[in-house]
């Protein structure tokens, strides 16, 4: 959780970080050699944001980190047919355009209640 | 053998043709038994299958819907598993790729709920434009039944006459139409530019209030593959409303073969239960509506030695004339957003382009915004670029936002060519699976060549398009029509004016595959009205016995 944290400038659930660190685990390329040299990365940057640090790993270390961040926004470790996922309204891919479109299934609006205003996309909502 | 059941009409297959015709015979007081290939599921459960999909399978139509041992139907799940069952062959064979549930319901469970009538135009393509056929009766013969449908699906669409498709109407439709998202008035905008009309379309969601014990739509955007709330008509929510009255359905009961009997009657449907024992079910009446690719299979299936080509098929066209509209994709990338998926996942098309005198020298097609929501495939595809951070958010945003796609789905003709015959290949039962031929053939090419796919660019343009690229590969609409095509001749049909086969009196065989022509709009408003004129039929024939 420490290392998704400094991957993902939002707001994470334990719960989901407990099942992707389960999947990873078992998963055909593990991403735990490469944890530890991004966690000590980041602290000799003195990052706060991913930016801070990423740009900076090695080649193996950013496909670790992108494999988190990817199970984070997706939902699933690995995206292929037949994968359990860990997250499907809690994925974080359907948070950069909450404000306007639902979560197929969920509903954001009301009968009728949804109009032709497009927002701007400068409009990112926070989570 | 076990023991035989038996009921005044005997309906194999529980999708929208189907439950109409029972709900009304039982309404006349006769006795339904149902029949269904597929299992009986509520619900939630499709909706639980349905979030518990990885990203990249949700695409995928039917993945909600997982074929069981015993009804297989196409599985999109791999490209192998896409090829098992349906047998395809010929220049388009992967234009006949249609989805479709084996599932107590039918494939009202994953439809778009739209519904378009046929116009007056589209019931004459041989006398006005020398091509195809012409239907048996014209459009002043359908249209109560059309009326009668959109009562009984509950039908919402705009009041307004200059917006209705096509502005021939009895009746007024039982609700108003539902408001438009962001995409879909900026293509409704871009088309005005060019001097085109892009409808609200008639669809059976509920809009603004309920319906039939159902509630109105909140824009789920899951339409397809299900409406997670019931807002959107399906077969399933009149399941307990025809036990209710009396009705009988029994699931799991893969029909394998029609019996006839003296006069070339039927008198009999066999079954096989999932352990593949069998099973007869007797009857007054018959109705086969398993869609247009399993009714035709059972057809030829059930030849004997009175019928030796098939039950219905003394034409030799049980099977022959299938048809679709063959689809391309135009992919959109934006320069402002357009916000795909706010709304139902389908509302409107332009329809206008699929009449004119061109249709003597190439089909017609009608142009829609898909309004399925786009947040998933913009998450992959900005996951791929490596982006992170505020880089990556705003990448997810923008091409959720900034990606559209146009469909054009073309008008084929019925040409017997088109064929649907038994593979040698089994299912596990040891059915055979069907094979089909198909060619879309050089009036829709030519079509795709000089009409569509240029209006589909000036389309895309005009929106704001900074990059389009359309398929060339024709695919699938999944609307199934044509194989049980309907006429006044025995000779060159399969059934009559009220879908009764030309064979055998107490046959019915109603639903897309008596089309005659199929127009460019989705074919379930037809289909469905042809229930109803067949069930008028079927009462007053058990009337008259």
């Amino acid at each position: 959780m420490a290392l998704s944290r400094l991957l993902i400038p939002h707001s994470l659930d334990p719960e989901i970080g407990r099942r992707i660190a389960v999947d990873l685990k078992a998963d055909r390329a593990p991403v735990s050699d490469h944890i530890d040299a991004l966690l000590k990365l980041a602290h000799d940057r003195h990052a706060t944001v991913v930016e801070d640090f990423f740009p900076f790993a090695s080649d193996e270390a950013k496909a670790a980190a992108l494999r988190i961040i990817s199970a984070w926004y997706l939902g699933v470790v690995d995206d292929a047919p037949g994968a359990k996922i860990v997250a499907y309204e809690l994925a974080l891919m359907f948070k950069p355009t909450s404000d306007v479109m639902t979560i197929p299934t969920y509903s954001i609006s009301r009968p009728n209640g949804w109009g032709a205003a497009a927002a701007p996309l400068s409009a990112m909502p926070t989570f | 053998m076990t023991q035989e059941e038996s009921a005044d009409i005997v309906v194999v297959g529980t999708g929208v043709v189907g439950c109409l015709i029972a709900e009304q015979l039982l309404d006349a007081g006769h006795s339904v038994l149902m029949l269904e290939a597929g299992p009986r599921v509520e619900r939630w459960q499709i909706v639980e299958k349905y979030r518990n999909l990885p990203p990249i399978t949700t695409t995928n139509l039917d993945a909600a819907y997982p074929p069981t041992r015993w009804a297989p139907f196409l599985d999109s799940t791999s490209p192998l598993t896409a090829v098992d069952y349906l047998q395809l062959e010929g220049p388009n064979a992967r234009a006949y790729r249609q989805d479709y549930v084996r599932y107590a319901g039918g494939s009202t469970w994953h439809w778009a709920g739209i519904c378009w009538r046929l116009t007056p135009e589209d019931m004459r393509l041989k006398s006005l434009y020398g091509v195809g056929r012409d239907w048996a009766f014209d459009y002043a013969t359908l249209e109560p039944y059309y009326t009668r449908v959109e009562q009984a699906l509950g039908v919402c669409g705009p009041s307004e006459p200059e917006l209705q498709w096509p502005p021939i109407r009895s009746k007024p439709y039982p609700m108003g139409r539902l408001p438009f998202g962001p995409g879909e008035q900026k293509f409704t905008d871009a088309a005005a530019r060019l001097g085109l009309k892009n409808l609200p379309a008639a669809q059976a969601r509920n809009s603004g209030v309920s319906y039939d014990g159902r509630p109105p739509c909140c824009g789920n955007n899951s339409c397809i593959p299900i409406c997670p709330i019931g807002a959107k008509y399906d077969a399933a929510s009149s399941l307990p409303r025809i036990e209710a009255k009396g009705g009988k359905i029994l699931v799991n009961a893969v029909v394998y073969r029609v019996e006839t009997g003296a006069a070339n009657q039927v008198q009999a449907v066999h079954y096989f239960d999932p352990d593949k024992q069998s099973h007869r079910v007797t009857g007054k009446l018959f109705v086969i509506a398993c869609n247009g690719i399993e009714t035709p299979k059972l057809l030829l299936m059930s030849a004997d030695t009175r019928n030796p080509r098939g039950v219905a098929n003394s034409s030799d066209q049980v099977g022959r004339n299938m048809m679709d509209q063959p689809k391309l994709v135009a992919e959109l990338t934006l320069a402002e957003p357009a916000w795909t998926g706010v709304g139902p996942v389908q509302g409107s098309s332009i329809m206008q382009t699929s009449q004119g005198d061109f249709r003597s020298e190439h089909a017609g097609a009608l142009f829609r915004f898909n309004n399925m929501a786009r947040s998933r495939l913009g998450a992959i595809q900005a996951l791929k670029t490596g982006l992170v951070g505020k880089a990556l958010d705003a990448e997810i945003r923008r091409l959720s936002a900034c990606t559209a796609e146009l469909t054009i789905e073309h008008e084929l003709l019925p040409d017997p060519n088109n064929r649907l015959t038994l593979s040698d290949k089994k299912d596990a039962l040891g059915i055979p699976k069907p094979n089909i031929y198909y060619d879309v053939g050089a009036y829709i090419r030519k079509s795709a060549e000089i009409y569509s796919t240029p209006l589909v660019k000036q389309l895309a343009h005009e929106m704001g398009a900074t990059d389009v690229k359309v398929t060339t590969e024709f695919t699938n609409s999944d609307h199934i029509m044509g194989g049980l095509i309907m006429g006044t001749d025995p000779a060159d049909s399969v059934v009559d004016v009220d879908c009764r086969a030309h064979d055998h009196p107490n046959l019915f065989l109603p639903g897309g595959g008596a089309m005659t022509t199929a127009g460019c709009g989705n074919s379930t408003l037809t289909m469905a009205a042809l229930a109803l004129k067949a069930a008028d039929a079927m009462v007053a024939q058990l009337t008259h016995a």
